[in-house]
């Protein structure tokens, strides 16, 4: 499966915020089953908000940095997501310096929240070395363009 | 033994052993035929954090069910860091420690090595029964 868990970037606050969006559906390759029913698996939506996090990165460095993650202070999950909901990531800046940043937040899906997580620490690195600047700025356009 | 405990992305593909109350370790290969490195990242395959956090509540949950029956769920995880990236071809030993527990709930701490080096520490796994 591709491991891009965000559809759009809504809203963006350069090294403050951010808010981004997924839909999805039982046409997606990732459901695992409880109590006979699917669901998304729970360490998805965590990675999710983590994922909002690294667009707001890219889009603040103009694509230099993305962010791999270094440690959480807490995370609760509070729900299950069943196909067809639609989750939005909210994301908001503790810290941004040049090498790490900090970011706490939320996942709701059709607006209940299902996650929630404080100082999420990424390393900043360059985004060169995980994926071609094509591709990523490809993916840029496309996530980005309910922002414009 | 249920080697299938976790699926396919809290994976564990072992149970090494279970001391039930105590502690259990188990072991989760990282092959490089997983489709998820084709995005996580094409210039530098790393298996997700989130999934090896995953896969510890997953095993703490295996633990608590051997010991007292019923499903168990990770309904949160406090002070995890991320040391090491973990890429194709590592063997993740996996080792959670009972610290707590309650009518309801249980309260452990998890580790994560490949060749015994940490590669993932969680101090506190809050695990909640969903099922009798």
């Amino acid at each position: 499966m591709r491991f891009h868990l965000i559809d759009r970037v809504e809203e963006w606050e350069p090294a403050r915020s951010v808010r981004a969006r997924k839909v999805t559906s039982y046409s997606e390759d990732y459901w695992e089953e409880v109590d006979g029913q699917p669901i998304v698996p729970p360490p998805f939506l965590f990675e999710a908000l983590c994922q909002a996090g690294t667009w707001l990165i890219m889009n603040t460095t103009d694509r230099r940095k993305r962010a791999a993650l270094l440690s959480v202070d807490s995370v609760s999950w509070l729900g299950h997501v069943t196909p067809g909901a639609v989750l939005e990531m909210v994301g908001t800046v503790d810290s941004f310096g040049e090498e790490r940043a900090i970011l706490s937040g939320h996942v709701t899906a059709d607006g209940v929240t299902v996650l929630e997580a404080s100082e999420i620490m990424c390393a900043l690195i360059d985004a060169d070395d995980l994926a071609s600047a094509d591709e990523t700025e490809r993916l840029q356009t496309m996530i980005n363009r309910a922002g414009d | 033994m249920n080697d299938a405990v976790g699926g396919r992305w809290a994976t564990l593909d072992r149970i090494v052993s279970i001391e039930p109350g105590t502690r259990a370790v188990a072991l989760r290969n990282v092959p490089n035929t997983l489709a998820i490195f084709d995005t996580h990242f094409p210039r530098f395959p790393v298996l997700p954090g989130v999934l090896i956090l995953g896969s510890l509540g997953a095993l703490a949950g295996e633990l608590l069910r051997q010991e007292r029956g019923g499903r168990w769920e990770l309904r949160a995880a406090a002070r995890v860091g991320f040391r090491h990236f973990v890429q194709p071809g590592d063997q993740l030993e996996l080792a959670v420690e009972l610290s707590e527990q309650s009518e309801a709930g249980a309260v452990l701490k998890g580790e994560a090595k490949v060749d015994g080096r940490v590669v993932t520490r969680a101090r506190e796994l809050r695990m909640a029964r969903i099922a009798s």
